[in-house]
């Protein structure tokens, strides 16, 4: 049933089917999330500035997501030998790359009128840093190596070790005492945040990642094609 | 006999590294040049210098090392050496053990010389010193082991070499913020020592893995 998510063939027969409504959906949640975040009440502390939220959180999130989507095909890729799983390495770090970007500079965006200051070396805007680096290191490794099985290993191997980056980024805020405020979500009993702003985040963050997901795919597709001609 | 095969191969690194020496005394000179550098960016004032200086040394003497990576398995590989002393019974992941050695005690150790030196351009307290030695004693095994994966991994790569450079700068920030946490009086010295010698137990065990897995690759691929 999952086997489209190993064989490039069968993810061209799912994706081909499911692209479609896809896009639609996508337009709908977006369009949504855009209006519930026009309505969403603002903050009594942080005023207009609180919808900067909307924007960082999922992009934050996606950013996490994507490294943790290519460190589990690098495992089974490494572990299976299934090339597959190397495509979609190469498909989606770029997407991560923006990602991880565009939530650092809404951050620092956010952060010049609420702390002063547009960047503190602090330990959670360190990491993302780093992962943002990280990121453009398995980019210029795509292109350094002429030899394609090389090249695979050497960057699922790289991406493996770089995953000792994402507890310390998803755990920075407990370990030390950061200017970063802690997680608001991760508490699913009671989340700390109200509802009226949980729900245009949440509707975001499925938005976020829909539009990701299309990228993803269309970067994939394309990647089949070019090896599928040079194979 | 292995021992015997073992002190022939640190014979022929020993003789490369004299036949080589100019190399080395050009990357230690770049270390003091950059050093002049920095006094001259920061301006001469000796409170300030006497704050930076360790954090300045440490990611002074991190770049300089990085520059004769290029070397570590370059020669030996396009020569078929490496395949020969395979030949003559040593295992790929000896070799690379013996190599991370025969790097720590001739390029690594060198440099050990040249911080005492350093540190007085600083004036740096003597208690820092000896921080500072004993933390990169430790720091340079494991910058060595660094050094041997990237450029195992860097073998087939004929278009961008720099960025072997940049995967051993990016692992080694944590080992940077532990030996500069060593001069924190607030924090527990004996903990960021364990800590430093831990990170080092573990390259030595990933690294020959690592590097001989790499120039298998590199080799079946030549």
């Amino acid at each position: 049933m999952f086997n489209f998510l190993i064989n490039p063939y069968k993810f061209n027969k799912f994706v081909d089917i499911i692209f479609k409504p896809l896009v639609i959906l996508t337009l709908l949640v977006l369009i949504a999330g855009l209006f519930l975040v026009y309505f969403s009440p603002l903050d009594y502390q942080q005023g207009l500035t609180v919808k900067i939220m909307y924007i960082h959180v999922p992009s934050a999130w996606l950013a996490l997501l994507t490294y943790a989507i290519m460190t589990i095909y690098s495992i089974i890729g490494l572990a299976f030998k299934i090339p597959f799983s190397f495509i979609i390495n190469k498909a989606i770090a770029p997407i991560g790359a923006v990602f991880t970007i565009l939530c650092l500079f809404s951050g620092s965006m956010w952060g010049k009128p609420m702390w002063g200051t547009w960047w503190v070396w602090d330990a959670r805007l360190t990491s993302v840093a780093i992962l943002f680096i990280v990121y453009l290191l398995i980019i210029f490794l795509n292109h350094a190596f002429e030899n394609r099985e090389v090249r695979e290993k050497t960057i699922a191997i790289f991406i493996l070790i770089g995953s000792i980056n994402l507890p310390i980024i998803k755990f920075s805020v407990d370990w030390w005492n950061t200017l970063h405020q802690p997680a608001s979500i991760s508490k699913l009993a009671s989340p700390s945040i109200d509802i009226s702003m949980l729900q245009p985040l949440l509707v975001m963050t499925v938005a976020f990642s829909l539009v990701g997901l299309i990228i993803a795919i269309l970067r994939i597709k394309a990647e089949i094609l070019m090896r599928k001609n040079y194979l | 006999m292995l021992i015997n095969k073992i002190f022939l191969f640190f014979k022929r690194e020993a003789k490369l590294f004299y036949s080589n020496i100019a190399d080395l005394f050009s990357n230690i000179l770049f270390f003091f040049l950059s050093i002049f550098i920095f006094v001259f960016a920061l301006g001469a004032d000796e409170q300030l210098l006497r704050n930076v200086g360790m954090g300045i040394i440490w990611s002074l003497l991190l770049l300089s090392s990085t520059l004769s990576l290029r070397k570590f398995y370059e020669d030996d590989f396009n020569n078929s050496v490496i395949k020969i002393i395979h030949m003559g019974g040593i295992s790929y992941e000896l070799i690379v053990f013996l190599k991370i050695l025969s790097h720590f005690f001739f390029v690594q150790i060198p440099f050990l010389a040249s911080i005492p030196i350093a540190c007085v351009f600083f004036n740096l307290p003597i208690n820092e010193v000896y921080n500072l030695i004993l933390t990169f004693i430790i720091g340079s095994f494991i910058l060595s082991c660094l050094g041997s994966i990237s450029a195992s991994m860097n073998l087939l790569n004929k278009t961008n070499f720099s960025i072997g450079s940049l995967i051993v700068l990016l692992f080694f920030i944590p080992v940077i913020i532990f030996s500069i946490g060593t001069n924190n009086s607030e924090s527990d010295f004996n903990s960021l020592i364990s800590l430093l010698l831990g990170i080092a137990l573990i390259f030595l065990g990933i690294s020959p893995w690592s590097s001989a897995a790499f120039i298998k690759l590199a080799l079946r691929n030549k």
